[in-house]
């Protein structure tokens, strides 16, 4: 706890998250100018002049025939408050100042993975998802993650800026490469040319000073290196895909095995397998650098007919869906129309 | 300085669009917005992007929750005079009211209330997400106040799919991530970024929300050199009305700057913008207030590393789409640097004359994506160049 300037017997106390003036009887009614000319609680240790802050937000109750201020909002880690109270009268402020909860400060995130988990990316790679290991702070990605070349040196202008894009629980960010340079033809494309060059050799680097969302920086860094791939300008083709049955009476995976690797986050939530009795319930895998997806059933299968469904919204790295290529060359070919959202692909297990 | 930009006229491509009717463009004798909002707690999990429709509601996205809400300010009281606002700290001041230090406060976005001329910002309070959503109001006299939403009459539309048959998981961990929202003729015209699947629809929500219903979802293509075609998200866009006829003016993630007929945006429909400008690498548009000076047009842009450009946009008028996948015009429009306005990070229209702007020091980080502004973030009222 701060310092207090007591004058006379008045005190300012903090409980149960509000502050009360002890030692003086509150009238019942209110003050022509508001219970905040006489009693109002800062945010900061000091006063700030130069800005004319306002006091903290909340409402104001006479309770026991004390004075109670009650906070809008809740006391923040780490920020320090400061109560004034304004006997009436002319006598001289009563000042006290709290400290809200201590901080935190030991760290415990990191990243514990990146997708794609190859060590080969196509030049026209669109995305990058980031899964860190506890909760983080937004407004740092831009600063924080970056393209190295060979030789170590930093590659501007690689992601896309504005919004980060985060899941709700602020583990995983979605990284886009900037778009205008991957999409043929545009002024950013002819310029700069694609972020990665097949052939070249890449590191993607994650600075330990990201804050978590309690402020507190990483445990460590994080380090990938890949080497640039050819790009991928066909949508991916269910017919090459190889699903391998299970044996029916076991609880064997089914697994379906993909030519190149695929969107993570979206095999994970894409494919389903349905059979006589409707879907399949199990246990979902992604492995062998997300070209192939295995699932495990929670019983064993039945013999019978079976087919995977799959969303044609089901992307691979470069952002080509079932049916339609990232960027479509309109001159080299006409668009192939899937109707529906599905597409089934039929299997026996025996 | 006066520079010069690529402006090409692009190819519409394929002929894609099909002739439906689409009720964005049948101007409605819509029943009175306010009365259909119903007063209770409003279930905010996140304010994002701010868009003001009739009657002082204000719209609010929020992409955590997954909706859109409808807000209704209980501002309806014209101003005087020109609303001057000079609020040197903003950025303090809202801090200060939530009880913590500024540089836990992060600015979304910046709106004006049509009617009262308040400027009105979506913030957020922390950086996890623990973050509690915060809607502050800045009057002429310089006044900070916050929108209590334990009590205030809203209606909400959830943006969210149904759910995926998916029991293993836990917490769904997509998000779309809502990039700007305009209102125009009784529709709130919604963009989004998944944090997952790069396809994505911008959504034309019909107002007042009803139950369940979110709203058409259509197509936005990008077309390059009249051969290249892809899905590309919008990222910010205001409505604009050329020749009497009302478009969209958008900005892509992959940078063009489009115009979009309204009358296109049907339902299901794939549309592509036509590019009239191409901002080039290494700079994202932030904001754009469309307006009229001396009988000229003008866009006003704000951008990340180009700073804030003022377009001389009559040569708008005389742009027609082109059906041939061929055809490429490739012209140079002029447009001013505007070297006094610096960082600016947000710019929202305060009337048919004036601005209202804040700025700050961008954050560390390239130019061209830098992160939050640093504190004191400064909000004034500027007089359209």
């Amino acid at each position: 706890m701060g310092t207090a300037a007591i004058a006379q017997s008045f005190s300012i106390q903090s409980e149960n998250g509000a502050f009360k003036v002890a030692g003086w009887s509150a009238p019942l009614t209110e003050p022509a100018k508001g219970w905040s000319s006489v009693f109002a609680v800062y945010a900061g240790s000091a006063a700030v002049p130069a800005l004319d802050v306002p006091p903290l937000l909340g409402s104001y109750a006479v309770e026991g025939g004390s004075l109670v201020f009650h906070p809008r909002f809740p006391f923040a880690s780490g920020v320090h408050y400061r109560a004034v109270f304004h006997p009436p009268g002319g006598a001289a402020p009563v000042e006290k100042i709290f400290d809200g909860p201590p901080r935190d400060i030991a760290p415990l995130a990191r990243v514990e993975r990146v997708y794609p988990s190859s060590d080969v990316l196509p030049s026209n790679q669109l995305r990058l998802y980031i899964y860190f290991s506890a909760a983080m702070s937004r407004g740092e990605a831009g600063q924080r993650i970056h393209l190295l070349d060979e030789k170590g040196k930093v590659l501007p202008g690689v992601f896309l800026p504005g919004e980060e894009l985060w899941d709700p629980g602020f583990r995983r960010l979605t990284m886009t490469f900037d778009p205008g340079r991957i999409k043929r033809g545009l002024t950013s494309n002819e310029a700069m040319g694609p972020p990665i060059v097949e052939g070249k050799r890449y590191a993607l680097a994650i600075d330990r000073d990201w804050a978590d969302a309690r402020g507190v920086r990483m445990l460590e860094g994080f380090r990938k290196s890949f080497r640039g791939g050819p790009a991928e300008r066909h949508p991916p083709d269910p017919a090459q895909w190889r699903v391998t049955a299970p044996k029916a009476g076991t609880s064997e995976a089914l697994a379906v095995n993909f030519p190149t690797p695929m969107n993570y986050p979206l095999m994970e939530r894409m494919l389903q397998v349905s059979g006589a009795h409707g879907s399949v319930a199990g246990t979902v895998s992604v492995d062998r650098q997300e070209t192939e997806w295995r699932l495990t059933p929670r019983e064993p299968w039945k013999a019978g007919n079976y087919k995977l469904v799959v969303d044609t919204g089901l992307e691979d790295l470069a952002g080509n869906h079932i049916g339609q290529a990232f960027d479509i060359d309109v001159f080299d070919h006409v668009t192939e129309h899937i109707a529906g959202n599905t597409i089934s692909l039929p299997f026996a297990v025996r | 300085m006066n520079s010069r930009i690529t402006l090409i006229r692009v190819a519409a491509g394929l002929s894609l669009a099909a002739a439906l009717v689409f009720t964005v463009t049948a101007a409605r004798t819509a029943p009175s917005l306010s009365a259909s909002l119903v007063s209770g707690k409003a279930q905010l999990v996140s304010a994002g992007p701010l868009a003001f429709g009739p009657e002082g509601v204000l719209f609010v996205g929020d992409s955590i929750g997954g909706a859109v809400v409808a807000l209704d300010t209980n501002d309806h009281t014209a101003p005087r005079s020109t609303v001057k606002i000079d609020v040197q700290g903003v950025d303090a001041k809202i801090a200060a009211l939530v009880g913590v230090t500024p540089d836990q406060i992060l600015i979304n976005d910046l709106k004006v209330n049509p009617i009262s001329r308040n400027a009105y910002l979506s913030a957020s309070r922390g950086k996890g997400p623990d973050a509690m959503p915060l809607i502050a109001r800045v009057n002429g006299s310089g006044e900070v106040s916050l929108l209590s939403l334990d009590n205030i009459p809203h209606s909400s539309v959830s943006l969210t799919d149904a759910p995926k048959a998916n029991p293993g998981a836990r917490q769904n961990p997509r998000v779309m991530t809502i990039t700007d929202m305009t209102y125009v003729n009784g529709n709130l015209m919604v963009a989004g970024l998944s944090n997952e699947e790069w396809s994505s629809a911008l959504r034309s929500i019909p107002v007042p929300f009803k139950t369940a219903e979110q709203g058409a979802t259509l197509q936005i293509w990008h077309s390059s050199h009249g051969r290249y075609e892809t899905e590309s998200p919008v990222r910010t866009f205001v409505p604009y009305t050329i020749s009497g006829q009302q478009y969209i003016l958008a900005a892509y993630t992959c940078t063009p700057l489009v115009k979009i007929p309204v009358s296109d945006l049907k339902p299901g429909a794939k549309v592509k913008g036509v590019t009239i400008a191409d901002l080039g690498s290494g700079n994202q548009p932030l904001d754009m207030v469309p307006y009229k000076k001396d009988g000229h047009q003008y866009i006003l842009v704000s951008n990340t590393a180009l700073g804030m450009v003022k377009l001389k946009a009559d040569s708008l008028e005389t742009y027609k789409p082109i059906d041939s996948p061929t055809v490429v015009d490739v012209a140079g429009v002029p447009y001013d640097s505007l070297g006094n306005l610096k960082n600016v990070q947000q710019l929202a229209q305060l009337d048919d004359a004036d601005a209202v702007i804040l700025t700050g020091k961008p954050g560390p980080g390239p130019a061209y994506a830098p992160g939050p502004a640093v504190g004191p973030l400064n909000l004034q009222t500027i007089a359209l160049p």
